[in-house]
């Protein structure tokens, strides 16, 4: 099984990982009294159910001689439990005609299945299991701790331009945990005991520190009776959960340095220091990203790949993140074109936006492709299971799912060209240049 | 004491009765919980409706979205392009391109504007966005479909970028495995078994674009499939509107070939010099059409046999016998004939062996009946899969449109789960002796023939293994002997006679040679210039403006990027070193360069010697020479990186005489860019006096 991680995802996939759509959504939420949130949102339209348990705890969490933790449990978690076998937790989904997955992020790590609707119960069972009594012990360490060596060399190290996220961190980071990569070092998960697991999964997979989220095809007090059966009994945590309270002081100037790496073309990453998610310039930053990004109209397509040639691909990515994070811009050179070249070209399109106001038309567009863009996000019962487990776990409002595009529809043109002045400037990046390894003629 | 035991036992007792709840609240968790009763699986209903010129409409109500997709697709019905093959794929993605009153930028800006999409094929126009916007949206997929622009500019670009595409993916061995079994299964002479290739590619006119838009891009075997939040009455009236003018022309059904799959298993063999795997497929026509009552059963058998992690392939190819990272089969249905493959890529020692599970799944398939318990995962995988595919509206679309398609029940999809449910062991054994044919396989490889051909005569019933180029035409392999006593050096002796004698080349002081090429829309000039005895000096520049430097003074070298010099590195010092020589083949003996003779191939249709050198270095490259001219015809060189071994081919075309020495004019390279590049010389110079200071290195 391979269990994708979201950092990639959200930098290739752009912008839009804060959802929610227009027709309003019903839900139900209340909390188990051992600290568990839950959620139901019905829609019958489909004999299909979603089961999401949603963790909060990410990279940002671990100890930072224990890097990669949260990620290694996303893996970890499936070798089974006191009652389920090794390996056979997706056989049981399987054979139900379902499908399950899991991914990790800075902040967060998420477990699903969809299962015909006749299935919540297996559902509610093999997610309890996983948080009750998981199977953490040595082999399925040694076990998964190969698998995740691999999953690195496919993803990271054996991808062209795949270990930008990585750089971008470790340069615009000091204090913040956010400065290791979520897969972490090998070198930590190797010298770690099966104490150290067992504390982890102690620590933060607890009902108090979850969100259980389902959606679908469900009668809300059935499944409200069977989420008691399943969740109920399940202890609270010991102690509070650790949430790192870190600041991370301003860059003060731009950081500079060029990457060697298997590749064919150069390519120019600026990653500037923006705001958290869900605070009001958060919103504004991600609209320029649209203006820059998205679709064959947007600036930087059109100008750098269509009208100059000088990129192949050129993009701008914020990325969601509970602390301060990062938009990550992004181009790759075309044949024969100098990096310096193309990150002028880049610079260029972003001085404009600073100095000129969007023109109503164009503003009007990005609104337009903004909105498109919500509407389309909760397409899938599981992605309306995350969705609301998300806005549960960052903001405490599930509601979000139906109101946070106000927010993004009180940005003004003006909100646009300050963030782009106040964050997008040389002092607030770092850049780097990927360069062809070998300097062959 | 009393009292005490007394509230000691009343204790224990309520003690005893909380441990036993416990244990009964656990004992839940032992196993997996039963599941409930199963859910009644509904259908989305849908509409449908006719236009006076034919255009059949299909409307799928869906309001959970405020947004409606627009999908018209065209029932072309098969027919043989000729030597114009890919001139439909071109002429479908032409219609975005432009039309009479916007240009491709407007199209574009119009598009994003509306936050929609919108995309063009050969058979058809997908395009999607919020029903506010559904009337611009419309205006514009109309507008596409009815007044498209066929500028001669865009074409230009379209044909580019597919001949870019196709020879990027010469090599890969999947594509090439996919053209053979196209051409083994069906035949040339069925539209099926056609291929584009740079030859068809190079004919196509743009009036050939707009004949075949003039010919089939009509209503009258149209379908305009309308997906989501509107209703059947607005979508009546848009497609009126819209598509109502859309003028009706009758298309020409022209009579298919009879299709049978080998009498015999045969072996056809693809070789791709320096392959570290083989790409088997095992493949074969089948008579399977949509709405057989066959269908069904064949979708459990498929699915037993591999369609993925829990397939039989799966599991002995590669979690028993790990002799590949994945093997698969499909069972394709098709109206006028479909297939069957199985599949696998294995590193080369293994092909052999791997052959031989592959037919012993096969065999087993049509000798023993499967348990019940792998019939049933498979039948739950597949009705699983069916339920959460009813999630999105676009599955019921589909259904719909292929109900119409193919004339099947009306209610063929709402009795799916009912038919599979159906399904047996029996049947399953029975299906596979109709469709599964380990005797009457076209076994097709492509891999490294010395590696792995030979063993696999075994396979073919008539014990031999057929060679075909990438397109599917046989070639010769047979024919081509070394004659007895040649040697590799004797190889490279006519090749110097060829290009002009030992006394000529030795003549060359000094070469430049001016070269361009164009990638990405950007012209690139080349100009290399060299010193005997091993002086080099390369630039690259686009537009008047230097790119890249190379200098080699003899022993140091340097490499500049817009005007940053700095010194080579270790590696690149000795691939300057290897490179260096005028003319390398004067100098192997010198150099401790090893030759060897591996044998005559066909490179483009002609024979050549293939010579592998391996420079004292360790570097490896293999070159071809004409049997007939004795020229260098093609080189193949190996790097190992990190990812392993990468190889580039250069093919030397158009040798022309400058001072008595002759020079290839172009040069094709695939493998150095992510692209392939076609170099043209533009000028060569011979002994014109190039000064050392052009060599420098500081």
């Amino acid at each position: 099984m391979k269990l994708r991680m979201l950092m990639l995802c959200a930098l290739l996939s752009g912008a839009w990982s804060l959802q929610a759509q227009m027709n309003k959504i019903q839900f139900v939420e209340y909390t188990l009294d051992n600290g568990l949130r839950v959620i139901l949102h019905q829609d019958k339209t489909t004999p299909i159910v979603g089961v999401s348990v949603m963790y909060h705890v990410g990279s940002k969490n671990e100890k930072p001689d224990r890097t990669g933790f949260a990620h290694f449990f996303e893996h970890l978690l499936f070798e089974g439990s006191e009652n389920i076998g090794r390996g056979k937790y997706s056989e049981y989904v399987q054979n139900a005609g379902g499908t399950l997955n899991a991914n990790t992020s800075w902040d967060r790590t998420f477990y699903y299945e969809v299962l015909p609707s006749n299935e919540l119960e297996l559902g509610l069972w093999l997610e309890s299991e996983r948080m009750l009594h998981a199977k953490v012990d040595i082999k399925g360490v040694e076990t998964q701790r190969e698998v995740v060596k691999e999953e690195r060399r496919e993803r990271i190290d054996n991808q062209p331009y795949g270990s930008i996220v990585e750089k971008v961190f470790e340069k615009a980071y000091q204090e913040h945990p956010y400065k290791w990569p979520i897969i972490g070092s090998m070198k930590d998960l190797e010298a770690a005991s099966e104490g150290d697991y067992k504390q982890f999964y102690a620590d933060f997979y607890v009902p108090n520190n979850a969100v259980l989220s389902i959606a679908g095809d469900i009668d809300i007090e059935a499944a409200k009776k069977l989420v008691t059966k399943y969740f109920g009994g399940i202890p609270k945590g010991k102690k509070p959960v650790y949430r790192p309270e870190i600041k991370e002081p301003a860059l003060t100037g731009e950081t500079r340095d060029t990457i060697r790496d298997n590749i064919q073309l150069p390519a120019v990453v600026h990653a500037y220091r923006i705001p958290a998610q869900g605070t009001k310039d958060y919103y504004a930053v991600s609209m320029l990203s649209t203006l820059m990004s998205q679709g064959q109209s947007s600036r930087l397509y059109r100008s750098l790949v269509d009208e100059q040639q000088k990129a192949l691909f050129v993009g701008n990515f914020p990325l969601s993140m509970e602390d301060p994070g990062l938009s990550i811009a992004f181009g790759i050179t075309n044949m024969g074109v100098d990096v310096k070249d193309l990150e002028m070209a880049m610079d260029a399109q972003m001085e404009r936006v600073q100095k000129e106001l969007i023109p109503d038309e164009e503003f009007q567009k990005l609104r337009n492709q903004v909105e498109n863009d919500f509407v389309t996000s909760n397409s899938t019962i599981i992605g309306i299971a995350e969705s609301l487990a998300n806005y549960k776990v960052y903001y405490g409002d599930a509601n979000l799912i139906n109101t946070e595009i106000d927010r993004y529809m009180a940005v003004t043109k003006e909100d646009i060209q300050r963030v782009a002045k106040q964050y997008f400037n040389k002092d607030n990046r770092v850049s780097l240049f990927y360069l062809p390894k070998s300097a062959k003629p | 004491m009393k009292i005490f035991s007394k509230y000691g036992s009343v204790a224990l007792l309520v003690m005893g009765m909380a441990l036993q709840l416990a244990a009964q609240n656990n004992d839940f968790r032992k196993q997996a919980p039963a599941s409930g009763p199963a859910p009644k699986i509904e259908m989305g209903a849908y509409t449908e409706f006719v236009l006076d010129n034919g255009l059949k409409v299909i409307v799928v109500e869906n309001h959970k979205l405020p947004r409606v997709s627009f999908q018209l697709s065209i029932d072309v019905p098969p027919f043989k392009e000729g030597d114009l093959a890919g001139a439909a794929d071109i002429a479908g993605q032409l219609l975005s391109k432009g039309t009479t009153t916007r240009t491709k930028a407007q199209i574009d800006e119009a598009v994003d504007f509306i936050g929609a999409s919108l995309n063009t094929s050969a058979d058809g126009i997908f395009g999607a966005s919020l029903t506010k916007h559904k009337d611009k949206l419309i205006a514009l997929m109309a507008d596409v479909l009815l007044n498209p622009a066929f500028s001669e500019e865009e074409f230009t670009k379209l044909k580019t970028q597919t001949l870019s595409g196709l020879a990027a993916s010469k090599d890969e061995p999947a594509t090439i495995a996919q053209n053979v079994s196209q051409v083994l299964n069906y035949g040339k002479d069925h539209p099926y078994g056609e291929l584009t290739t740079e030859e068809t590619v190079g004919k196509i006119t743009l009036q050939d674009c707009k004949s075949y838009y003039d010919n089939y891009y009509r209503p009258n075997r149209g379908y305009l499939v309308v997906v989501g939040d509107i209703s059947v009455a607005d979508a009546k009236k848009i497609a009126q509107q819209h598509f109502g003018a859309w003028k009706k022309k009758e298309m020409t059904m022209v009579n298919l070939p009879a299709v049978q799959g080998p009498a015999a298993n045969q072996v056809s063999f693809v070789h791709k010099t320096g392959a570290v795997q083989s790409l088997i497929y095992v493949t074969y026509p089948v008579d399977l059409k949509q709405g057989s009552p066959d269908v069904v059963k064949a979708q459990v058998l498929n699915t037993i046999l591999g369609s993925g992690f829990s397939g039989r392939l799966f599991k002995n190819l590669r979690e028993t016998k790990a002799y590949t990272y994945g093997a698969y089969s499909t069972l394709q249905q098709d109206r006028y004939v479909g297939f069957f493959n199985a599949e696998a890529s294995v590193r080369n020692e293994v092909t052999d062996s791997a052959v031989v599970q592959f037919m012993q799944e096969l065999e087993l398939l049509t000798k023993e009946k499967v348990s019940q318990k792998e019939l049933d995962l498979a039948k739950n995988q597949i009705s699983g899969s069916f339920s959460r595919s009813l999630e999105s509206p676009q599955t019921v679309a589909r259904f719909a449109l292929n109900t119409s398609l193919y004339k099947l029940p009306k209610d063929y999809y709402a009795t799916f789960l009912e038919r599979l449910k159906a399904v047996t062991s029996e049947d399953i054994i029975a299906t596979a002796k109709k469709y599964i044919k380990p005797g009457n396989s076209n076994i097709v490889v492509v891999g490294d023939k010395d590696a792995s051909a030979e063993k696999l005569k075994a396979f073919s019933a008539n014990g031999k293994v057929h060679f075909y180029d990438i397109y599917g035409t046989k070639i010769n392999m047979d024919g081509a002997v070394v004659p007895s006593g040649l040697t590799a050096e004797a190889v490279i002796d006519s090749y110097v006679k060829a290009i002009g004698g030992k006394e000529a080349l030795l003549g060359v002081k000094d070469m430049s040679t001016s070269m361009t090429t164009s990638a990405q829309g950007q012209t690139i000039g080349m100009t290399i210039q060299r010193k005997a005895p091993n002086k080099m000096a390369m630039t690259v520049d686009m537009s008047g403006m230097m790119l890249n430097q190379t200098k080699f003074d003899g022993v140091k070298g340097e490499v500049s990027q817009m005007g940053q010099a700095q010194p080579m590195d270790e590696a690149g010092l000795q691939e300057l070193k290897d490179q260096s020589a005028m003319f390398a083949e004067l100098e192997y003996a010198k150099n401790g360069a090893k030759l060897e003779l591996k044998g005559v191939e066909p490179i483009e249709g002609k024979d050549a010697y293939k010579i592998e050198i391996t420079s004292a270095s360790g570097k490896k490259t293999v070159d071809f020479f004409d049997k007939a001219t004795g020229l260098k015809i093609r080189s193949i060189e190996t790097e190992v990186g990190p990812q392993g071994p990468t190889t580039s081919t250069s093919d030397y075309e158009d040798y022309r005489d400058v001072n008595g020495v002759k020079i290839p004019y172009r040069l094709k390279t695939v493998g150095l860019a992510p692209f392939p590049l076609i170099f043209e010389v533009k000028s060569v110079e011979i002994n014109k006096g190039i000064e050392d200071s052009v060599f420098q290195v500081k």
